[in-house]
């Protein structure tokens, strides 16, 4: 009787799994045996690791989703996670995703450091790579100007450019002198030097009264603020972006830096939203949310969702890496897919590769799309903050949305040149 | 002069928290002769402990400015810490001192798992609970008085370590066992139990140091490098296992570092290893050491 019962299980589950897999029923039988592996690489702990684990969440939610949908071209998706630390056990973990667990598809990494020593080594691996965040260049040259394995996410200096946009936009004649504190990496350096290559893009006259480089890692700000107020800057340029951030706005205020003087941007204040509190982090700041802003009052249904769901999941709200994430898996849902409808047959890595190119897909946080030469397109969202909400953070009170195709150098050119020569509308 | 003052206080509040963490390193090796590594992971276990120490408390109902206290009871329970790891030490007294700072250096590695373990990998931080106590001003020049109080803390931890080393009878069995253990053994003192005064005292100075900082910075895994790097500053300006080198050196370091920022933001840390070499060339044993006969 049991053994008949189970019999009856079977056929019912063998029938379900039959009717989801219905649209995919004429992929060879090698194809539909197991799952799409991809092999996520990211940070899960260090100065990093908030970012790689909200990172980690959007994947999460995309393999969900997808999943629930009866997979990808039929075949549902698993998750391999490895952490991402310096390039060189990073790439070890590449390979191991690579040969050992023979994964479909290599996503994840946020350190442009890694991206840098992994994008040649996943080329030399023909591993099919989507970069999170990070990018492939060296400063703002591209280090693999003709990739063919490795897609990448929107150049780094997109926020900085927007920041900087906004900064003349909002306050141009506001200001005469200004100051940087920057993380001290290329990162950092490449963006305030976009900052001030706007300003004289739009002739704006400034001068350079400070520019601070705090090591990443940095606990200890106080010196570094100290240094910036006796400048007395009338506008303060930021992209800190890590823990060293609250830790900043924090001794700023508390050393009467923001006493409504002084004027503020920071193009990446979105990765630490909800550790900026209203008490030391007033309004009228310019706020970079990059490419997920969570309380976008216009958003789609799906981002609406997602911030829902991670609202009652984890308590918290989430940033751009989250989208950055969810935008790598469904470029690569939708390469697959594309690619297994014009071969009608599992497509293989090259195939997959083709279809990604030029592919647009809806993210967390709005349209985007991977560019023929292998970099991402996606929607930016900045703003002026207000302490006008629910919140005990501040959030953006108007609101400033651009495409990257406004941000980033088009294909092939040089990031400077772009920079003098681009017909950006402010 | 407002700008004067703001770097000025910058750099001693620097100096501050380094010189807890440097004087416990100063202990441990002027008595036990041991270059004590783990000196930084003590410090991050007490900006980890701190955090969670707060939280908890505040979370059963203890009011929020009562902050202050519990890091400082939080660093201070965190001495239970000392005797084993102490025990541990005692494999390699007598052994060479490559043995001895590679055990250090196990348990600095050893402590960051620990603490991720524990603690998990995010940097944590104390929220705005610093503004509880507000800011001090003096014309144009404001410090947070949290800031202020972490310094007159570490001044009357740097006194009062500096009067119970001299005038009790503890403190003089301790510098008598730092200047010649066997003749103190011989006449004695119990040794083992003095290495685990010491040692306990020397992690208790490092995990205040890490739990009073912690409101005004944040719980990192990456802290115990960052503040190690220039402890060893200190401990080579001032002199290898003399307090007052402690406290001199960490003021020193602190005001480099502060200037260097400053006028020259690219070589803070060229800034303080110019001075260490300075001093290795004039005076290799530190300001305040006693050059090795």
């Amino acid at each position: 009787m049991q053994s008949s019962r189970r019999k009856v299980l079977k056929a019912v589950t063998g029938a379900g799994a039959m009717l989801a897999a219905q649209p995919y029923l004429s992929l060879p039988a090698f194809a539909q045996a197991g799952p799409l592996r991809i092999g996520i690489i990211t940070p899960k702990s260090g100065i990093a690791g908030t970012i790689g684990e909200c990172g980690l969440r959007g994947c999460q939610f995309a393999v969900e989703r997808i999943n629930a949908g009866g997979g990808i071209a039929g075949r549902k998706v698993e998750l391999i996670v490895e952490e991402e630390t310096n390039p060189k056990d990073s790439i070890e973990r590449l390979r191991k995703l690579v040969l050992q667990d023979k994964v479909d598809c290599v996503q994840g990494v946020i350190s442009s450091g890694v991206s840098l020593a992994m994008g040649p080594a996943a080329e030399e691996m023909k591993a099919l790579t989507i970069f999170w965040d990070g990018t492939t260049q060296d400063g703002v040259n591209e280090t693999m100007p003709h990739p063919h394995y490795v897609f990448r996410s929107t150049d780094n200096e997109c926020e900085a450019v927007m920041a900087s946009l906004l900064v003349v936009k909002h306050w141009k004649g506001q200001f005469k002198t200004v100051a940087g504190i920057n993380p001290d990496y290329s990162y950092g350096r490449n963006n305030f030097a976009a900052f001030q290559a706007l300003l004289k893009k739009f002739g704006v006259q400034h001068e350079v009264v400070a520019d601070q480089w705090p090591k990443v890692g940095t606990t200890d700000l106080t010196s570094h603020v100290a240094a910036l107020k006796a400048a007395k800057p009338d506008l303060v340029f930021s992209s800190l972006l890590f823990a060293d951030l609250p830790i900043f706005m924090r001794t700023a205020h508390g050393a009467g830096l923001m006493d409504g003087r002084t004027k503020f941007a920071f193009p990446a204040a979105g990765f630490q939203h909800t550790a900026l509190k209203k008490s030391f982090t007033p309004e009228g700041m310019i706020f970079g949310h990059n490419t997920l802003y969570f309380d976008l009052p216009n958003a789609s249904p799906l981002q609406k969702q997602f911030v829902q769901e991670y609202e009652a999941k984890y308590k918290d709200y989430p940033h751009w890496e989250a989208d950055r994430a969810y935008f790598a898996m469904q470029v690569y849902k939708a390469g697959v897919e594309a690619a297994y409808k014009a071969k009608n047959a599992w497509p293989s890595q090259d195939d997959i590769i083709g279809a990604m190119e030029g592919v647009k897909i809806e993210s967390l946080g709005g349209p985007g799309q991977m560019r023929k030469d292998h970099i991402a397109e996606q929607t930016f969202y900045q703003g002026i903050t207000t302490h006008k909400n629910r919140y005990d953070f501040p959030t953006l009170g108007q609101i400033d949305t651009m495409y990257s195709d406004q941000l980033q150098k088009p294909p092939g050119a040089d990031f400077w040149k772009w920079i003098e020569t681009a017909q950006i509308k402010l | 002069m407002s700008a004067f003052f703001d770097i000025l206080l910058g750099g001693v509040f620097h100096a501050a928290v380094l010189f807890l963490v440097a004087a416990g390193l100063q202990l441990i090796f002027g008595v036990q002769k041991i270059v004590n590594l783990a000196c930084g992971s003590f410090y991050a276990l007490g900006a980890y402990f701190g955090v969670s120490a707060v939280a908890f408390a505040v979370s059963v109902g203890a009011p929020a400015y009562l902050f202050l206290p519990i890091l400082l009871v939080a660093g201070l329970a965190l001495g239970v810490i000392g005797p084993p790891i102490e025990a541990l030490l005692r494999t390699v007294y007598r052994r060479d001192e490559a043995f001895q700072l590679l055990l250090t250096f196990a348990l600095v590695l050893m402590f960051q798992d620990i603490l991720r373990f524990f603690f998990g990998a995010n940097p944590q931080q104390l929220g705005d609970m610093v503004m509880l106590y507000g800011t001090l001003s003096a014309g144009t020049v404001l410090v947070p008085t949290y800031n202020a109080l972490v310094i007159v803390a570490s001044i009357a931890i740097a006194f009062g370590l500096g009067a119970f080393l001299k005038r009790t009878r503890f403190g003089r069995i301790l510098r008598a066992t730092a200047e010649n253990r066997e003749m103190s053994q011989a006449v004695g003192v119990n040794v083992g139990r003095v290495y685990a005064t010491v040692f306990t005292l020397g992690t208790v100075l490092g995990t205040v140091g890490g739990a009073l900082v912690v409101p005004t910075a944040a719980a990192s895994l990456d802290m115990p490098v960052e503040l190690v790097v220039e402890a060893f500053a200190v401990v080579v300006i001032g002199g290898l296992g003399s307090m007052r080198g402690a406290l001199i050196g960490a003021l020193i370091v602190g005001m480099m570092r502060a200037l260097a920022i400053r006028y020259y933001a690219e070589l803070e840390m060229l800034a303080i290893y110019v001075v260490v070499i300075a001093v290795l060339i004039a005076r290799p044993a530190g300001l305040f050491g006693r050059p090795v006969e």
